[in-house]
């Protein structure tokens, strides 16, 4: 294309001589769009035809994807399949950089599966939801020289971070385009339903195929949770900024729960930029930051975090990163780059932060002074 | 007597047919299970067996059922909430209990002397399920209406005594607060009258008697089997009122019972699952209680 608009402006330079005129309907520059989508954007399910398959090589189909990735089974709580080709955690290298704060670790994907309450050892009533990390594995790690981000980093993080795909909850192979089964061909990990990708320091690298659990975090640390709101839809401004509305009675005509005024006049006669008015509510990207993890079940990997406004719907996909606030930065080394899980070793189920109380332990009591 | 009690049962549950349906997970399954307890007596063919679980469960741990709204359900979070109710039914006693029974919870109070509480009360309502369940006592003490919000698995009770075993007309007691004081006034000092062992839990059909007007609640729109005189204190304005809003169609509403309770299927997977457990505690429990209540005969002359 380049060279077409080249020759051109060459012909209209030649023929300019000669005073004939050419039209030229390009507008002379590449147009390259401005923001491209990483390269695992792609379309995930296939098309659900009829594709004449007979039963025999249906069964065939299934069998192809047991002998590659093992058969189903429930892992942690999470329906998926044992996928014994993956590398062994205890092969896997050792990091040998050290921690220190400014290392970014990565991050997990979570499901939100509910909320209750804790008790801390003081008597105090905490809220806490519960996230359970859903069958985790690392699919790619791309080194900062070669992760181009969508959006060129500002020079001070040119070339810092690397970036570390993460997928959660395998799911079967046939019903996905092969385009997208191809982004996990190298990794040997199983095709997953979500993606995400994290953007990591590269001491905190991370081999494809590396398992994450709950493990990647403590219990007492903070870590910030992102997800997507529920959605409301269209709504007024009593619900969507908790205006009060109006009376329902003493005379008031049809604005029970307008908005009301909206702008002054004269000099300031228009309607300001962020005035609250009605409009779509919820199904944005929130995050919440600095939860703090106060218990944590290694056995069905699930973490309870503080409060109840975790971003999101029940049993809705949340990210969990380790926190940016900067006073609630773990003092210690967290395990790094994860947690290796060794099938021999034995964890307690519950992992218990010191204030909060165990259901096993006795009632509270107070010491009379 | 016990015959009695049946029929009286039966009368209930007709009449609680009539009820709106509350959002709590047993509530309208109640009357079929009282409909369905003599049946499974009668028939005793060899086909039929003897389910492992108890009907009564449902009745007697109403909070281990799920919320049954769908879309705040998830079988990961229920096991884990049922593994620490169990946790904590270990260390403590939380006996059965209904609204209109007469409790005394002890709890550790950082402000009291002694850094104990002790509070005796009548169940007016009972909500939520979980580890979130929670009952509200109350009492009058000196001419002062006093209402506690216990939660059942709130690690600072201590203990939880039943003192009179009973149910009563209704779902919830609030209008205890518009009756008259005698009604909700209870000794502090009350003795346990214990129940004889496996005798039907009583009914308490006493009828309460309500101050004039103005009331916290509409109560002549709830169709209260446990109020004597509404009728003294409204006028037709609040009878024809009452009448609007009357749903007498919702009790064909099988949807919105569906969706009001855990199916029958789900229940017994529930309680399969925390049966055992409960079960040897309560064995625990009975066999401690009557260890301590022998005592031994002294040796006379």
């Amino acid at each position: 294309m380049l060279r077409t608009v080249l020759s051109d402006l060459a012909r209209l330079r030649l023929n300019g001589s000669v005073c004939s005129v050419t039209q030229v309907r390009e507008k002379g520059h590449l147009n390259r769009p401005r923001l491209r989508n990483p390269y695992w954007f792609i379309r995930q399910q296939r098309s659900q035809t009829d594709d004449q398959v007979t039963g025999e090589n249906r069964s065939f189909i299934k069998e192809v994807i047991h002998d590659t990735y093992g058969t189903p089974a429930l892992i942690k709580g999470v329906q998926t399949y044992e996928q014994k080709q993956l590398i062994k955690t205890n092969e896997l290298p050792v990091p040998t950089e050290p921690w220190t704060p400014a290392v970014r670790r990565c991050g997990v994907i979570a499901r939100k599966i509910g909320q209750y309450p804790l008790w801390l050892k003081n008597g105090e009533r905490i809220r806490t939801t519960l996230l359970q990390v859903v069958d985790n594995h690392v699919i790619k790690y791309i080194p900062p020289e070669e992760y181009k981000p969508t959006q060129r980093p500002n020079v001070h993080n040119l070339n810092r971070y690397g970036c570390a795909l993460v997928g959660a909850e395998s799911t079967n192979p046939a019903q996905l385009t092969k385009e997208y089964c191809g982004i996990f061909r190298d990794s040997g990990v199983m095709p997953t339903k979500n993606l995400a990708r994290f953007i990591v320091s590269p001491q905190a690298a991370l081999a494809p195929g590396t398992p994450l659990n709950v493990g990647h975090f403590r219990v007492g640390e903070f870590v910030d949770v992102r997800g997507k709101t529920v959605y409301h839809g269209f709504q007024g401004v009593v619900k969507r900024h908790g205006f009060k509305g109006m009376p329902a009675s003493h005379g008031v005509t049809k604005t029970h729960r307008r908005p009301g005024n909206i702008g002054g006049g004269g000099e300031k006669g228009r309607v300001w930029p962020g005035t609250k008015l009605p409009g779509h509510m919820g199904n944005r990207w929130r995050i919440s930051k600095g939860l703090r993890i106060w218990r944590i079940n290694t056995k069905y990997n699930v973490m309870w975090v503080q409060g109840s406004a975790v971003p999101g719907s029940t049993n809705g996909l949340v990210y969990i990163y380790d926190t940016i606030l900067p006073l609630r930065k773990p003092q210690a080394a967290p395990p790094m780059p994860t947690l290796y899980e060794q099938p021999e070793d034995e964890a307690p189920d519950d992992i218990w932060y010191e204030q909060v109380h165990n259901f096993k332990d006795e009632s509270i009591t107070y010491k009379p002074e | 007597m016990n015959i009695n009690v049946r029929i009286l049962t039966k009368s209930v549950a007709q009449q609680y047919a009539f009820k709106r349906i509350v959002t709590f997970s047993t509530k309208p399954t109640q009357q079929a299970a009282a409909a369905a307890v003599p049946q499974q007596q009668e028939v005793t063919g060899p086909t039929v067996r003897k389910p492992i679980v108890p009907a009564h469960y449902r009745f007697v741990y109403p909070e281990f059922l799920p919320d049954p709204k769908v879309e705040w359900r998830n079988a990961v979070r229920e096991k884990l909430e049922r593994l620490d109710m169990l946790d904590r039914r270990r260390q403590i006693e939380l006996p059965e209990f209904y609204v209109g029974s007469i409790l005394a919870v002890t709890s550790s109070d950082p402000h009291a002397a002694g850094k104990t509480s002790r509070f005796v009360g009548i169940c007016i309502h009972r909500e939520r399920c979980g580890l979130r369940a929670r009952f509200i006592l109350r009492n009058v003490i000196d001419h002062q209406g006093i209402e506690v919000v216990y939660e059942l698995y709130d690690p600072t009770i201590q203990k939880v005594e039943v003192l009179r075993l009973e149910k009563r007309l209704d779902d919830s007691l609030f209008y205890l607060r518009d009756a008259l004081p005698e009604f909700s006034t209870f000794d502090e000092n009350m003795e346990a009258e214990p129940l004889e062992e496996g005798a039907p839990v009583p009914i308490n059909d006493i009828k309460v008697v309500l101050r004039p007007r103005p009331w916290l609640e509409r109560w002549e729109r709830q169709n209260l089997l446990g109020v004597a005189n509404i009728e003294q204190y409204i006028k037709d304005k609040h009878r024809k009122s009452a009448e609007k809003v009357q749903k007498p169609w919702e009790k064909y509403d099988l949807m919105k019972q569906y969706r009001a309770t855990i199916p029958e299927e789900e229940q017994k997977e529930i309680f399969a699952e925390v049966h055992t457990e409960l079960h040897t505690l309560e064995l625990q429990r009975k066999r401690n209680k009557r260890k301590r209540t022998f005592v031994k005969p002294k040796h006379l002359a």
